[in-house]
């Protein structure tokens, strides 16, 4: 604790006279230093690596940066031509946004309703069954995007993976027939299963936590009073976990809008199917295939622009929760 | 509400039996394709066609995955060390001193989290240029510091703030420093909750992907992941190998996730009971 608000707290109205303590000036300005010492690495390494890199993405956004102005070291602003050009362009507001905010929607819905609808069937279980099953759901959660990804393009393979053939099987479709990753639609179907997987998880396990919180009391009196099991959660539990669903739904938000490398590493995905793009994998592209450093991040700043309004929710969500 | 007819008990134990199989059945099917003597042919049969480690051996030693684990392990157990210290400071920091702008680096360290990697990944690729560190194992590594820390404060921080302060003033009063009172009470204290973050840290450099595919573009410094995607690239229809290296990635993964969130969630529990 610093000594600093009991000298500062001076009555000026007071009857008696105030007593100061004296602390020694070293020792007083030592404790005020110590909490940033600690931070100081940190802090830097955050400044370094994040926040600057920001600053230098808003300021590339307003070039027309390409390699040879990195290897001159010079730089070559237009104003606001790349912004223009980007919010002018069909391809953003035909393909582009709908495949991220549409997909990140679709994304969050199933997200929550999966996790919710799972959290519920484990907090009716016993404690044996319950674990088992958080278990099983936390490998759900564990393997990585990456190989993740990967997997479902194998169980989507069109020529021999487990779903057409399972098709084939039955005689509706013929192995081979058909390129999922092709369509907008059906790739898009796939990447939204991948995701809420790989998301539904850490849904199911937060909202369980939340449940346990919630006292039996309130559900005896509510069926008492004769609701049934439908009226009891969104009489009860809905409104007692509001702020933890609050939390849940804004984090999925912020991930789905961020996802890359579930679209990248799909077939077609890395740009080769334009239709299929979206903000993410649309800026990395323009800097690194194109080599349109300037381009790139506008696309970039845009995202980003798009998350901060979210992370900015998401914050006073959770600053009138706790006192942080 | 917990009525335990035999009718709604079988209802349960037909639910459990679908979450698990519904949530264990993509990890089975990489882990049982990896095996599998001939992915191709299998068709739409739950079980492998033959078990073999053929491709686990390709992987690993014709198509190079030994080298590729070889760097990633490297970077993340860099990640590991440097962000546990610098993470472990800043969260004595905010946990233990009331300071003037404590709840704005609190929110400052919350916000960074937000910001889009695909943002990122521009201006410190046009750095690491600059600086002569593409293709650096260290300066992945830096780049992976930056992005595990703020996880890795606002984890800690938790940790610390459980620890009785009245523990650490009867250090004071037996006469420790503020030093000595950090490695013999704080430290081991904290152990279960830096181990926790540590495991955290790696996952996040371990399973990385859009930086290790920009920095890295010298074939000897792959990561798995960029190895992984480069082989599925040269050998698409392999799907045999590819699922071994899928393999040989997802499973450390899986094995410390799993071990860890025990640990954490006893951790917490701990804390809270001594609160």
């Amino acid at each position: 604790m610093s000594t600093a608000p009991t000298l500062e707290k001076n009555p000026s109205g007071g009857a008696e006279p105030f007593v100061r303590r004296t602390v020694p000036r070293g020792r007083r300005l030592r404790r005020g230093a110590a909490p940033w010492l600690l931070l100081a690495p940190g802090l830097i390494v955050l400044g370094v690596l994040l926040l600057w890199p920001m600053l230098r993405v808003l300021n590339l956004s307003l070039q027309d940066y390409e390699l040879r102005n990195l290897l001159r070291g010079d730089s070559n602003y237009v104003g606001l031509d790349n912004y223009v050009q980007v919010l002018t362009d069909p391809f953003l507001w035909k393909t582009v946004l709908p495949n991220t905010v549409g997909f990140a929607i679709v994304c969050v819905v199933l997200t929550m309703i999966v996790g919710t609808s799972v959290a519920l069937f484990l907090n009716s279980l016993g404690t044996l069954w319950r674990s088992i099953s958080t278990t099983a759901i936390m490998v759900a959660w564990a393997v990585p995007a990456l190989t993740g990804t990967y997997i479902f393009v194998w169980l989507f393979d069109p020529q021999s993976g487990l779903v057409i053939s399972a098709l084939d099987g039955l005689g509706i479709m013929d192995a081979g027939s058909y390129n999922w990753f092709t369509n907008r639609w059906t790739f898009y179907a796939i990447a939204t299963l991948n995701v809420v997987y790989h998301g539904f998880p850490f849904i199911a396990v937060t909202m369980l936590a939340g449940l346990m919180t919630v006292p039996d009391e309130l559900y005896e009196a509510a069926a008492l009073d004769g609701a049934s099991a439908w009226t009891r959660f969104w009489q009860v539990t809905v409104p007692t976990l509001r702020p933890i669903i609050a939390v849940c739904v804004i984090l999925s938000t912020i991930w789905d809008f961020k996802v890359f490398v579930q679209i990248f590493l799909m077939p077609g995905g890395d740009g080769t199917t334009r239709e299929v793009m979206n903000l993410g994998v649309w800026s990395y592209t323009q800097s690194f295939a194109q080599g349109e450093y300037g381009m790139g991040s506008t696309i970039a700043v845009l995202l980003t622009a798009l998350l901060l309004v979210i992370s900015v929710v998401y914050i006073r969500t959770l600053m009138k929760e706790e006192e942080l | 509400m917990n009525r335990r007819t035999p009718l709604s008990q079988a209802a349960k134990a037909l639910g459990v039996v679908v979450l698990i199989s519904l949530s264990l059945f993509p990890f089975y099917w990489m882990l049982s394709t990896a095996v599998d003597t001939s992915p191709l042919s299998r068709g739409a049969s739950l079980l492998p066609s033959g078990i073999t480690f053929e491709h686990f051996r390709h992987v690993l030693f014709d198509a190079g995955f030994l080298r590729y684990v070889r760097v990633s392990v490297v970077v993340a157990l860099g990640t590991v060390l440097l962000s546990g210290v610098i993470a472990l400071l800043a969260a004595v920091a905010v946990a233990r001193f009331r300071f003037r702008l404590r709840t704005q680096v609190l929110i400052m360290v919350l916000m960074v989290q937000m910001v889009p990697l695909e943002a990122l990944v521009i201006p410190l690729f046009l750095q690491a240029r600059t600086l002569g560190m593409l293709n650096s194992l260290l300066g992945l590594t830096i780049v992976y510091v930056g992005f595990s820390l703020a996880f890795a404060i606002w984890n800690l921080r938790g940790f610390v703030a459980a620890v009785p302060r009245e523990l650490e003033e009867a250090a004071y009063i037996d006469g420790a420093t503020w030093g000595r009172m950090f490695r013999s009470v704080l430290l081991p204290l904290v152990a279960p909750g830096l181990v926790a973050t540590s495991v955290f840290s790696f996952i996040t450099a371990w399973n990385e992907f859009i930086f290790a595919l920009t920095f890295m573009q010298d074939g000897a410094k792959y990561t798995v992941g960029v190895g992984l995607r480069t082989f599925f690239t040269q050998n698409t229809a392999d799907w045999g190998s590819v699922m071994a290296a899928s393999t040989l990635i997802t499973l450390p993964v899986v094995i410390f996730f799993v071990l860890v969130q025990r640990n954490l969630a006893k951790g917490m529990t701990a804390g809270a009971v001594k609160g």
